[in-house]
């Protein structure tokens, strides 16, 4: 029992921080525990936690994707151009999926081939399909979305929406495919000691491209859900996501130096996430100061357990320690 | 003994031939553009033109100075864009109000920035979080801070002290202010960079921070000093922004670190940290300068200045990885040869 409790701490501690948020909320609004509005809420962040789960795999494996928001809003647009041109939706995602896959595997072939730094390629790739986002839709947008593009948006599963099903379903098959696969595997050694992954024969480059490409896919979907939700798509689709997206990844313990977390961490802080947003919508605090709170947490949750340690050690005792890098 | 030191002195010649190469690259690709957009925007070439790109590179270089700080460390300042807006309204903001205050403004957003680019420090050494993500949380922190500060208000140009408004329009030998300033931070900051101790230490630190270690260099003072010096002169530049803009808003400068960040890797500043120079920062910033002016030139739409921008930066760190690899496969043959002499 306390060896599974040790193993699931991070996990338990989320656990703990959304039930407190999710009082703190309740507290502040008679209407939070609402079932319909709990759901309606879900669904709001369903855009971001489907490519949270696409984000995970890039960071286990000591990498990073910050263009995911530009491959959504490519997606997003994509789908409405086609839903427009009178493209079946049952035909449309394969071809808008292949394509976002198609911009996170340049992202992986330029950091696995290419050797580039991931930072520096995905913030170049950030602007360049944003730019293509805005290329592809114009000044003003696209709207006039016909009604299979939006049916996913509109229907529930029971209580629950189906985007949230979706999502859930995402985020189970990232799970299984991190725990049980040779991708996963391969991921969490390459994150490790990418060296000792090397050496030991571990297709390094495929693995990572692999990676990369999940990315690009889980941001398509997550442009799909856009689509279905708000029924039109502009360039600026989720601009600036990333910081909630990455949050997300990090707060769920997954290293950003790679080599471990779970899938059930990140499900988890993306709750906790969402609970908190929609307490503070609740409160009336404006976007931006929103943004503030997230950020605060995404430095508090990889900044927090090296605070901790610094304060038992003693300010006084410190000393630089040898860089890990050269 | 002869026959090494002779190879050494060309093999040497390789991996700082291959950075001079990178550096000539720029200039080349800079004139390649001049020619371009003269030729299908004959208004290109025009004086007045040159101004208004120079003005633009203006602000850009100097905030790219800055950034080259943090990025010779191997590091880097997403927050840069945040730092700016909330000197300038901040700043700015207590200025109107308190008119006493407004001969003061420069030294304010100099300090307030430096503490803001320190905060940024201390995440990084001490709390041990990787730059690229405490300073991903410090936009957002210090966006927060701004808008949370403003409550949606606006600080109008009418507000504004009298000489900073004049400063924006003024013209100092036919060339905008900013220009020369602009010149003679990215000259002090070269300067520091390549006389003071503390610059040479940055560039030691940056290309090899486990060698800088076991040599005895404080790697914290280094790393927090770079952050302070780059909120610093972000603040600064924030606040020319913001006499520039004239009304400012909670949003000024946001996504700025974009052009900065495009500018620095451009400009031939190697994002592994430890080579690069402040003028090549310069010269990266007026590379994106002119191709922002040329494209609006040409009547293209904005929207390809960021498709550019990011193959630019993609373009730019490809050509560093080359780099880097003639510049170590020189040193390490030159060290092996060394050995063996």
């Amino acid at each position: 029992m306390t060896r599974i409790a040790r193993k699931f701490s991070a996990e338990l501690l989320l656990v703990v921080l959304i039930v407190l948020a999710g009082l703190w909320s309740a507290q502040l609004s008679p209407y939070f525990l609402d079932l319909n509005n709990l759901m309606n809420s879900a669904a709001f962040f369903v855009v971001f936690g489907l490519m949270a789960f696409g984000l995970f795999p890039v960071v286990v494996q000591g990498e990073i994707d910050i263009s995911l928001a530009s491959t959504l809003a490519v997606a997003s647009v994509l789908f409405a151009k086609l839903s427009v041109s009178g493209v079946p939706v049952l035909v449309a995602l394969p071809i808008v999926l292949v394509v976002t896959g198609g911009l996170g595997a340049i992202n992986g072939l330029l950091v696995a081939y290419g050797g580039l730094p991931s930072l520096a390629v995905t913030l170049g790739t950030l602007g360049a399909y944003r730019g293509i986002a805005y290329l592809l839709a114009g000044d003003a947008g696209v709207t006039g979305l016909t009604d299979d593009y939006t049916l996913l948006g509109q229907s529930w599963v029971g209580v629950v929406p189906s985007t949230v099903v979706l999502f859930l379903v995402f985020a189970l098959v990232i799970g299984v495919l991190m725990e049980t696969t040779k991708f996963g595997r391969y991921s969490y050694a390459l994150g490790a000691n990418p060296a000792a992954s090397r050496t030991a024969a571990a297709p390094v480059r495929q693995t990572r491209v692999a990676a990369y490409a999940l990315a690009g896919v889980a941001a398509g979907l997550a442009g799909f859900v856009w689509v279905n939700q708000y029924q039109s798509a502009r360039g600026d689709n989720a601009d600036g996501a990333i910081l909630f997206v990455l949050t997300a990844v990090v707060l769920g313990g997954v290293s950003i130096k790679g080599g471990s977390g779970r899938a059930l961490g990140v499900l988890l802080s993306t709750v906790l996430l969402a609970t908190i947003q929609t307490g503070m919508k609740l409160a009336n605090v404006p976007g931006t100061s929103q943004t503030l709170v997230v950020g605060l947490l995404l430095i508090a949750a990889i900044g927090g357990p090296t605070l901790v340690q610094l304060i038992r050690n003693g300010v006084g005792k410190l000393r630089p320690a040898a860089p890990a890098r050269g | 003994m002869s026959t090494p030191l002779l190879q050494r002195f060309k093999l040497s010649g390789g991996g700082g031939s291959a950075l001079k190469v990178r550096v000539i690259g720029v200039l080349a690709f800079q004139l390649l553009l001049v020619v371009i957009f003269g030729v299908l925007a004959p208004r290109f070439l025009s004086w007045d033109n040159a101004q208004s790109i120079l003005f633009t590179a203006a602000i850009l270089a100097m905030a790219a100075a800055g950034q080259t700080l943090v990025v010779l460390t191997g590091n880097l300042d997403l927050s840069v864009g945040s730092i700016m807006g909330l000197c300038a309204y901040v700043v700015f903001d207590v200025a109107s109000q308190h008119t006493w205050l407004m001969g003061l403004t420069v030294p304010f957003a100099i300090l307030l920035g430096a503490a803001l680019g320190a905060i940024n420090g201390l995440l990084v050494t001490y709390l041990k979080i990787p730059a690229m993500v405490a300073t991903l949380g410090t936009l957002s922190v210090y966006r927060g801070m701004v808008s949370f500060y403003a409550n949606a208000m606006e600080v109008t140009s009418g507000e504004l002290p009298g000489w900073i408004r004049d400063l924006a329009t003024a013209r100092w030998l036919g060339l905008s202010s900013y220009v020369w300033i602009a010149a003679g931070l990215v000259a002090l900051v070269g300067l520091v960079l390549s006389r003071l101790p503390w610059g040479r230490k940055l560039y030691a630190y940056g290309s090899n921070p486990r060698a800088a270690y076991y040599y005895g260099l404080n790697e914290n003072r280094i790393l927090i000093g770079a952050y302070v010096a780059a909120g610093a002169i972000a603040g600064f530049v924030g606040l020319l922004l913001g006499a520039q803009v004239g009304n400012i808003n909670s949003l000024v400068a946001s996504g700025f670190e974009m052009q900065v960040l495009a500018a620095v890797v451009i400009g031939g500043v190697s994002i592994w940290g430890g080579s690069g120079s402040v003028y090549g920062a310069a010269l990266g910033a007026i590379v994106l300068a002119t191709i922002n002016n040329g494209l609006v030139l040409l009547g293209v739409q904005e929207f390809y200045r960021l498709l550019f921008q990011g193959v630019a930066i993609v373009a730019a760190v490809a050509v560093d990885a080359l780099v880097q690899k003639r510049v170590l496969s020189a040193t390490s043959r030159r060290s092996i040869l060394e050995v063996a002499a």
